[in-house]
C-alpha cells in the first residue's frame, strides 16, 4: 500500500500501531497487513522505538518549514498607510521596502523585513508590476513604438551616463479597507525595485512635478510612465520644456505593456 | 409554423411601425443621435424598406458637444445608408455660444436640444419623427406610447395619450400636430447588444472599452475629448479603461470602468449590472421629473 498520500498524524497514528503489534509477537508481514503499511516502513518504526523510545516513532514533520511570519499589527499598518501618504524626507521618488521597512523601525522600534513590507504592498493591491518591455517583432504597434520612440531615447540618456526609469498612476480599490479608493503614483528602478507614494484623489500636477524632479536629480532621466494624460497639462509641458535632461515617454493607449 | 425568437418578434415589430407611420406621414424624418439606439434603428428602417434607401432623411440636431469619434461615425453611416443627412443647430446657441460649463447642463439641453429639435421640425415641415427612444431607460420614457402625440407648439401631455391595444396605433394627427414615435420602445438595453452582436451592426468605439482620458467630476469619469474641457488647477487626467453604456454631449456624459472591448463581454457585463445606462447621464440628475419635463416641453 502507498503512504505517501498519508497525512503525518495518521502516518504517525499508523507507525505507533505498528510498534504496539510488534511488541504484542506480530511479524512484520502480519502488522503489515493490520496497519497498511510497507515492510520497511514498519522496519524504521521498530528501529526508531529500539533506539529513542516512543517519541522517537512519529515522522519529521515534511515540507518547508513554516518559519515565524512577520505579522504586521493595527499600529504598523496605520503607520505606513500615513507614510505612503507623503513623500520620503531624502530625495527618493517615492517610498521603497526597505524605506518603509526602516521608517517603522526608527518610529515603533518593530523591526520587519523589506520582503514582510512587500507582502503588506502586495495584500492591498499596491505592488504593481513593471512593463514589459521586452521587444517583441517590429511590426507590432507595441515593437514600433518600443523601436522608434523608446530605444533611441533610452540609449541617448545612457550615452550621458543617466538612469532610465518606468511608471505610472493608478487607481487602487478598496485598498486597505480604510477607504474605497486610493490613487497610486509608482515607478520602478533599477532591478525592478518599487517607489511608490498613494494620494486620497488624483494626482495633481504639483504631484508628477515633484516625482520628476526627484528623478531628475539624479541625473538625466527618462521615464516611462503609463496611466497620466500628460499633454492636457499645460503645467507639466513647462516643466518639462525647462528640463532638457529629462525624457518622458508616455505608453500609448491600449497597447497592453 | 416557425416560432419567431424574441428579437426577431421585436423586429418585426419595430419594422411594422416605421412602415405604418412612412404610409401615414407626409413628411417623415428619422431622428439621428449617432448612439446604438440609433444604429440598430438605422440599421432597422434600411431592412424595412430594402432594396430601397429608406424613403426619409436622418436629422442630427447637434450641440456641437459631441464626441469627436460620434461626428465621424455620424457621416459615415449616412454615406453608407445612402440617406440625406441634415444637421441642425440652433443659431440662437451658436450666437450665445451656449455650453455646458458655463451655462450649466439645463439650458445647454434645452437651447441646443430641445429648442433645437423643434426649430428643425418647423423648418423643414416634418409630421413624424422616429426617435431611438426605450421603455427600459427612464421612468418618463416607460409611460410614453410608440405614437406620442406633439401639439403644434410640439408639447407633450402625459396625461392625454391614446391606447394602443393589440399594437393597433391609431395615427390620426390634428391640423399642425406631429407625432414622435419610437419603433424600439419596447427593447431593452441587452435587446439591444444582442441585436447589435447577432446582425454585426457597427457602431461607435466608444462604447468598447479602451483606456482614455477621464476626469472624475461629482463622481462621474469625464471623458477629455478636446481642449476645450476646462480641467481645475492643476488637473491631470489620467488614462482609465473605461467606456460608454451611453452616449450624449460629451461634458455631460459619464464613463463606466470597464474591461468590456468586445460585443460578448459588453453583453455578459449587461446580464451583470443593476444600474440604468442614464446613470451616467448628467441631464437626468437636474431634478425630480427633470427628463419628463423636458419631454413636455419638445424634448426628445
Amino acid at each position: 500500500m502507498i503512504t505517501k498520500h498519508l497525512s503525518p498524524e495518521i502516518l504517525n497514528q499508523r507507525r505507533l500501531e505498528a510498534v504496539r503489534l510488534r511488541l504484542d509477537g506480530q511479524t512484520v508481514a502480519n502488522t503489515a497487513k493490520r496497519t497498511g503499511l510497507s515492510a520497511p516502513t514498519i522496519s524504521a518504526a521498530w528501529k526508531a522505538f529500539r533506539e529513542g523510545g516512543w517519541q522517537a516513532v512519529p515522522v519529521r514533520p515534511r515540507g518547508r518549514h513554516k518559519g515565524n511570519p512577520q505579522r504586521l499589527g493595527e499600529t504598523e499598518r496605520e503607520f505606513l498607510w500615513q507614510q505612503l501618504s507623503r513623500w520620503p524626507a531624502d530625495k527618493s521618488p517615492g517610498w521603497t521596502s526597505r524605506e518603509l521597512a526602516e521608517a517603522l523601525s526608527d518610529e515603533t522600534g518593530r523591526k520587519v523585513s523589506p520582503r514582510a513590507i512587500e507582502h503588506w504592498l502586495e495584500a492591498r493591491d499596491l505592488k504593481p508590476a513593471p512593463m514589459s518591455l521586452e521587444t517583441t517583432t517590429k511590426r507590432s504597434r507595441k515593437g514600433r513604438w518600443l523601436h522608434q520612440q523608446v530605444q533611441p531615447v533610452l540609449e541617448r540618456v545612457r550615452s550621458l551616463g543617466g538612469a532610465h526609469w518606468q511608471g505610472g498612476v493608478r487607481v487602487v480599490t478598496n485598498s486597505d479597507g480604510r477607504q474605497a479608493r486610493c490613487y497610486q503614483l509608482y515607478v520602478h528602478g533599477k532591478r525592478g525595485v518599487l517607489h511608490t507614494c498613494r494620494f486620497a484623489s488624483p494626482p495633481k500636477a504639483r504631484d508628477y512635478i515633484e516625482l520628476f524632479e526627484r528623478l531628475a536629480d539624479q541625473g538625466p532621466t527618462a521615464l516611462i510612465f503609463h496611466g497620466a494624460f500628460f499633454k492636457a497639462s499645460a503645467e507639466i509641458a513647462a516643466w518639462l520644456e525647462q528640463h532638457t535632461d529629462f525624457q518622458l515617454l508616455g505608453v500609448p493607449p491600449n497597447s497592453k505593456l | 409554423m416557425t416560432t419567431l425568437t424574441h428579437l426577431q418578434r421585436l423586429e418585426a415589430e419595430s419594422i411594422q411601425i416605421m412602415r405604418e407611420v412612412v404610409a401615414e406621414s407626409e413628411n417623415p424624418v428619422m431622428l439621428y443621435s449617432v448612439g446604438k439606439d440609433s444604429a440598430v434603428m438605422l440599421h432597422l428602417a434600411r431592412k424595412a424598406f430594402a432594396p430601397s434607401p429608406p424613403p426619409f432623411p436622418l436629422l442630427h440636431v447637434d450641440t456641437r458637444w459631441k464626441f469627436r469619434a460620434m461626428y465621424e461615425f455620424r457621416d459615415r453611416m449616412a454615406e453608407e445608408a445612402g440617406m440625406d443627412l441634415l444637421v441642425h443647430i440652433n443659431p440662437e446657441g451658436i450666437e450665445k455660444d451656449i455650453n455646458p460649463f458655463t451655462h450649466g447642463s439645463a439650458i445647454h439641453t434645452d437651447v441646443m436640444k430641445t429648442e433645437g429639435l423643434k426649430q428643425a421640425m418647423d423648418k423643414y415641415g416634418f409630421d413624424a419623427a422616429f426617435g431611438g427612444a426605450r421603455r427600459d431607460e427612464e421612468k418618463s420614457r416607460a409611460k410614453e406610447r410608440v405614437f406620442s402625440f406633439r401639439t403644434a407648439q410640439h408639447r407633450w401631455d402625459p396625461k392625454n395619450q391614446r391606447p394602443e391595444l393589440w399594437k393597433v396605433f391609431n395615427t390620426f394627427k390634428h391640423k399642425g400636430e406631429s407625432i414622435r414615435v419610437f419603433p424600439l420602445s419596447n427593447w431593452t438595453e441587452l435587446d439591444i447588444w444582442q441585436y447589435i452582436y447577432l446582425q454585426n451592426i457597427p457602431i461607435v468605439p466608444l462604447y468598447y472599452a479602451g483606456e482614455r482620458p477621464v476626469v472624475e467630476r461629482d463622481g462621474a469619469l469625464i471623458m477629455v475629448d478636446d481642449e476645450r474641457m476646462p480641467l481645475e488647477p492643476g488637473e491631470v487626467p489620467m488614462m482609465r479603461k473605461v467606456r460608454f453604456r451611453t452616449l450624449g454631449c460629451y461634458p455631460l456624459t459619464g464613463a463606466v470602468e470597464s474591461e468590456a472591448d468586445t460585443l460578448p463581454a459588453i453583453i455578459q457585463e449587461m446580464l451583470l449590472t443593476r444600474t440604468s445606462e442614464r446613470q451616467g447621464r448628467v441631464i437626468d440628475h437636474d431634478s425630480a421629473a427633470s427628463m419628463e419635463k423636458k419631454k413636455q416641453e419638445g424634448y426628445f
